[in-house]
């Protein structure tokens, strides 16, 4: 996985490496091919001034007519020469090639004009010559000149790309940031992302809609439960009621009242039921408040002294390590209680006799933890992944809860920006870490 | 004491009615809210059970009314909406307490009675169980003036059996009355048992208190004086 202006950045890099690197490898032959191109043109030019001269003053002063001396004239580094001389030639010559000369017992290898022409009756043949020594020796300067313009072009674009990609990705970017940081679709943040780009606009506006419409849709939801759940309500309170004026009654039979504890127990159950998912729906809808200052030390203390007597009963020992404390700042103490005390609670109905439980607070990297481990009956790592999903399958059959518990756990500890972490393993047991924002 | 039951679930009304007249209050009915403020307006209660959900008024209003005429009763609410801005709103605007649905009758009248000992300045009287006395302002229980270490939850547990004294409580109406704010799951939890079993083992140690009873397959019972 990699991020797209990463991407974009390397590919940039690697297509100019690429290119470059091409570039470098045909050098040479370009080189060569542009300076065989120059010299030629070079030697075309110098035959036609040497021509013009011969038309403006003649041939004589180089070749007269009788003699049989030819002319010839090379530079001291014998880099260049012109030579002139009658000849027998029937055809035609006007072709450049590439030959050897021997000058004052030196071979040099030359790209030499042949050209041949009449003037006054007799045919003469003309060769312009450059040494290849020099034409090479241009080809390395402008091979350097070349290399350095390749790596500072190569530099330069590929800082302009990569500061150009960057400005031209920020509308995506924010795009992400806002998606990253909402927990809810109604806390998304509905402003649209400036930018110049369609395609970013068309994003920004389709993830907005979406949101929009599964905001909707999620409020819509929430409103139906609590709807439901409050007509719920009444038909419960007549029965509830009626179930304990029933109870209340003088002389009423043993067994009947046994059998009324009976029903107002089921009640109880559909009741719990129901107020579970009005919880569930009114904390996701951010209908608690969130006010209060507390010791999260002290509140771990108080949810442990509070199950200690039932731990205690079960013979099951707490082992307490609160050496840490975290000043938990606009928190609902209420909520966070239950969060804590859920937990516990489960760890104490999954553990055995002689069994200990471990309640720890931990500060590491600047965040604060409650730690609670158990040596229970542990999780499989399918019972762990559905762990806090609302109605999952019990656990264990004689589990008594609506197994919601964990449900509840979870909301409360999403709505307070604190992320639970579970390990268990079968016949081990389970830790429980609540990272404190 | 005179209560009036305002309920649109008639049923409900009229089993708070029969409960409340058995803890021998007079009790009065209104299933909507213009025959509420009309009988908050002519007779004198000294309670209002105040059902928010009403079908042609706002159960608010109804407290609102009341103050505005200078009506000296006392509101409890008693509300299926059970949202946190009710209860705030309801509160701030003078009602005594709030009940959310469904709730045990029994703590409708712990409810009401503790309204009724701060509105007629009853101080809590100690109340004698055999050689034990639950001393209520102090909150504590002691034998033969020594005092019974109990737990904050344990105290709690005996003196709302002790002011339903003659009644069963089941272990929900205890559970509810004790850990009503925690939001569990646990509808048959041991606590109830595990508590009850440390106040008689710590109520043991001076003497045994045979008051505090099991009902079998029902809950406790405290039963003494009168009873």
């Amino acid at each position: 996985m990699m991020k797209l202006g990463t991407k974009l950045t390397l590919f940039n890099l690697l297509s100019k490496t690429v290119f470059a690197a091409l570039f470098i490898l045909l050098l040479p032959f370009i080189i060569e091919r542009i300076n065989i191109l120059q010299t030629d043109n070079e030697l075309i030019r110098k035959r036609e001034d040497v021509l013009s001269i011969i038309a403006e003053i003649g041939i004589e002063p180089f070749i007269t007519p009788e003699s049989e001396k030819e002319f010839g004239s090379y530079n001291i580094l014998k880099e260049e020469f012109i030579s002139l001389e009658k000849t027998e030639l029937t055809e035609d010559w006007n072709f450049i090639e590439v030959t050897q000369r021997k000058i004052e017992d030196e071979t040099i290898d030359y790209r030499v004009l042949n050209y041949s022409f009449q003037y006054e009756g007799v045919t003469y043949l003309l060769e312009i010559g450059k040494s290849l020594a020099s034409i090479s020796n241009t080809h390395k300067n402008i091979r350097k000149v070349i290399l350095v313009f390749l790596l500072v072009f190569i530099t330069v674009t590929l800082l302009s790309d990569i500061f150009y990609t960057d400005r031209i990705l920020r509308p995506l970017k924010r795009v992400i940031r806002k998606l990253e940081t909402t927990s809810t679709p109604a806390l998304f943040d509905t402003a649209p992302v400036i930018t110049t780009t369609s395609d970013f606009v068309q994003l920004d506006t389709t993830i907005r809609d979406l949101m929009t419409k599964t905001g909707e849709l999620f409020e819509k939801e929430k409103e139906i439960t609590v709807n439901i759940s409050h007509e719920l309500m009444t038909p419960i309170s007549v029965m509830q009621s009626k179930l304990e004026n029933l109870l209340l009654q003088k002389g009423i039979d043993i067994v009947v009242s046994g059998q009324i504890e009976e029903s107002l127990r089921t009640l109880h159950r559909l009741k719990t039921l129901v107020n579970s998912l009005l919880f569930i729906a009114r904390i996701e809808s951010r209908q608690y408040l969130k006010e209060d200052t507390f010791s999260v030390k002290e509140l771990v203390k108080e949810v442990s002294d509070e199950l200690a007597p039932i731990a205690a009963d079960a013979d099951i020992a707490f082992d307490e390590d609160l050496k840490e404390d975290f000043l938990f700042r606009g928190a609902n103490r209420t909520l966070i209680f239950s969060m804590l005390f859920n937990v516990l609670n489960n760890a104490i109905k999954n553990s055995s006799e002689h069994q200990h439980i471990e309640i720890k607070t931990v500060t590491a990297g600047g965040r604060f933890s409650v730690i609670i481990t158990d040596n229970g009956r542990g999780m499989t790592p399918k019972e762990l992944d559905q762990l806090f999903e609302r109605f999952r399958k019990k656990l264990n059959p004689n589990q008594d809860s609506t197994g919601i518990g964990l449900a509840i756990t979870k909301s409360i500890a999403d709505f307070h920006d604190t992320v639970i972490s579970v390990v268990s393993k079968p016949g081990e047991g389970t830790r429980f870490t609540f990272l404190f924002p | 004491m005179n209560v009036l039951i305002v309920e649109d679930e008639k049923a409900l009304a009229r089993e708070i009615a029969a409960f409340l007249k058995n803890e021998n209050f007079l009790c009065d009915l209104a299933f909507t809210g213009a025959e509420a403020s009309e009988k908050i307006a002519v007779n004198l209660y000294d309670f209002v059970l105040l059902d928010l959900g009403l079908p042609d008024y706002n159960g608010l209003d109804l407290i609102t009314e009341a103050r505005k005429n200078k009506i000296d009763v006392s509101f409890i609410i008693i509300t299926a909406r059970g949202a946190v801005e009710d209860k705030v709103k309801g509160l701030n605007l003078g009602a005594d307490d709030y009940l959310a649905k469904p709730f045990a009758l029994v703590e409708l009248l712990s409810r009401i009675l503790a309204v009724a000992r701060l509105k007629f300045r009853i101080t809590d009287p100690d109340i004698p169980l055999g050689d034990f006395v639950l001393e209520t302002q102090a909150r504590r229980l002691s034998y033969r003036g020594q005092e019974v270490d109990l737990t904050k939850k344990e105290f709690d547990l005996l003196h709302y059996l002790v002011i339903n004294h003659g009644k069963v409580l089941t272990r929900q109406q205890l559970y509810e009355h004790i850990w009503g704010n925690i939001l569990d799951d646990q509808y048959e939890s041991n606590f109830i048992d595990v508590h009850i079993k440390n106040v008689r083992k710590k109520m043991n140690i001076h003497a045994p208190a045979p008051w505090l009873e099991t009902v079998r397959g029902i809950g406790y019972r405290v039963s003494t004086h009168q009873d």
